[in-house]
């Protein structure tokens, strides 16, 4: 039996060494589709950590009683679930937000990111480490997605959190309408992907003792 | 032979567990269907007091909406072609037409304030949307809506006219949302039609 993973080192997993975008490459549809504004890529990422948590708990209680052959669709049904329920939430409870992101909460559904963890992870470890796992695979996520789309609202229009930046928004600045479309996204993940990496390839290389 | 390994049983847990996470979700939906409705009439009454001539303060709360509302907007009849009323006292004050049609990724829905005169534009307003944010998603705000104001429908041609944003306006354009296409011609398309169909059914064309 493979020797289990503390806690220390599933929030490191998590959040660095397994990233789930920059090193697995997963979640990446979500990351291109709602990153051109902050406010957006925040709630995103609030449901995708929220989904992620608790369906690798509730897939990791079910474990020893979910047959193997139909594993997967009870893991699509768990996941939907909790999707469901945080759609419903901002229809109820905040309606604005729930209008803006639209058809991607849904979609949070077909996010590799919750199925890999509810395969790779919950349905071998017991719940809490299963919770603990989705809650940072999820923040690795949001952070790198945050990243992108800080760089995407700021050169796209010339705002933060809708506030307006000195200079960026002035006339005299000419918005990248490219970074608000489609487009601007592949690029700027590109480039955080590649930054990533090699961050993180220094410090291994570091560690290794420079080799 | 273990219970896991009966032919029966995955089929047995499958529905198990659909009834149990469903029965959840209908008990949810059921709990938060009357404040999703409210959510929802009130983002109408929003739309419509923001395209009327009313002098909206910056922060209204959803129970100031609806009061204002009920007190100012009035029902459709047969002699205002499917627009409501905005009442002031016992006259039309104007008529706030609501329109919708298909944007580029969903369907938009909105509503278009038109004075008593039946052709000074007072304000234009979208409660429903899914177009790009930054892009279509502009047509929600101020900048672009503002533009409408004002304006005087044409009798001839489209009532109103979406233009590129290098075009000289007149009285019955306004400029196009930048990097948007797409949504400035199908908004601009829907609002159009419905406006002409208003216009002859009120006798104005």
């Amino acid at each position: 039996m493979a020797q289990q993973k503390s806690a220390g080192q599933i929030v490191k997993d998590g959040l660095w060494l397994d990233n789930p975008v920059f090193t697995q490459v997963l979640g990446i549809c979500s990351a291109l589709a709602v990153t051109n504004l902050v406010l957006n890529t925040m709630v995103m990422s609030a449901a995708l950590v929220f989904t992620t948590a608790l369906s690798g708990f509730t897939v990791s209680l079910l474990r020893n009683i979910t047959p193997r052959r139909v594993r997967m669709m009870v893991q699509t049904l768990i996941i939907a679930f909790y999707v469901i329920l945080f759609d419903r939430v901002l229809a109820a409870y905040w309606p604005d937000m729930s209008r803006s992101l639209g058809p991607y909460v849904g979609l949070i559904i077909t996010n590799c990111i919750i199925m890999g963890r509810a395969e790779a992870f919950a349905g071998s470890n017991p719940p809490f480490k299963s919770m603990l796992d989705g809650f940072f695979s999820g923040l690795g996520y949001s952070f790198v997605l945050l990243a992108v789309s800080v760089v995407r609202e700021l050169l796209g229009m010339g705002s933060i959190l809708g506030i307006p930046v000195p200079f960026l928004s002035s006339p005299g600045f000419d918005r990248w309408i490219i970074m608000v479309m489609p487009p601007g996204a592949f690029f700027t993940l590109a480039v955080m992907v590649w930054m990533f990496r090699s961050i993180k390839k220094r410090g291994e290389q570091k560690a290794g003792g420079g080799k | 032979m273990s219970i896991k390994d009966k032919v029966w049983y995955p089929i047995l847990f499958m529905f198990g567990a659909s009834v149990v996470f469903v029965s959840i979700l209908v008990v949810f939906g059921a709990f938060t269907q009357s404040r999703v409705d409210d959510n929802k009439k009130i983002a109408f009454e929003r739309a419509a007091l923001e395209a009327s001539p009313a002098t909206l303060p910056e922060r209204m709360g959803t129970s100031q909406i609806h009061e204002m509302y009920v007190k100012v907007v009035a029902d459709s009849t047969a002699e205002t072609a499917g627009a409501l009323r905005y009442m002031i006292g016992d006259s039309v004050a104007a008529y706030l037409l609501p329109v919708e049609g298909q944007g580029f990724w969903a369907p938009v829905k909105g509503v278009i304030g038109i004075a008593a005169d039946k052709s000074t534009i007072t304000g234009i307003s979208f409660y429903q949307q899914e177009e790009t944010p930054g892009l279509g998603g502009e047509i929600v705000k101020k900048p672009f809506r503002s533009q409408f104001e004002d304006k005087v429908l044409a009798v001839e041609g489209p009532a109103i006219e979406m233009r590129a944003v290098s075009a000289e306006l007149d009285a019955s354009s306004v400029h196009a949302v930048t990097g948007a296409t797409q949504t400035s011609t199908r908004v601009g398309r829907f609002m159009n039609d419905q406006l002409i169909q208003w216009q002859k059914r009120m006798g104005v064309r």
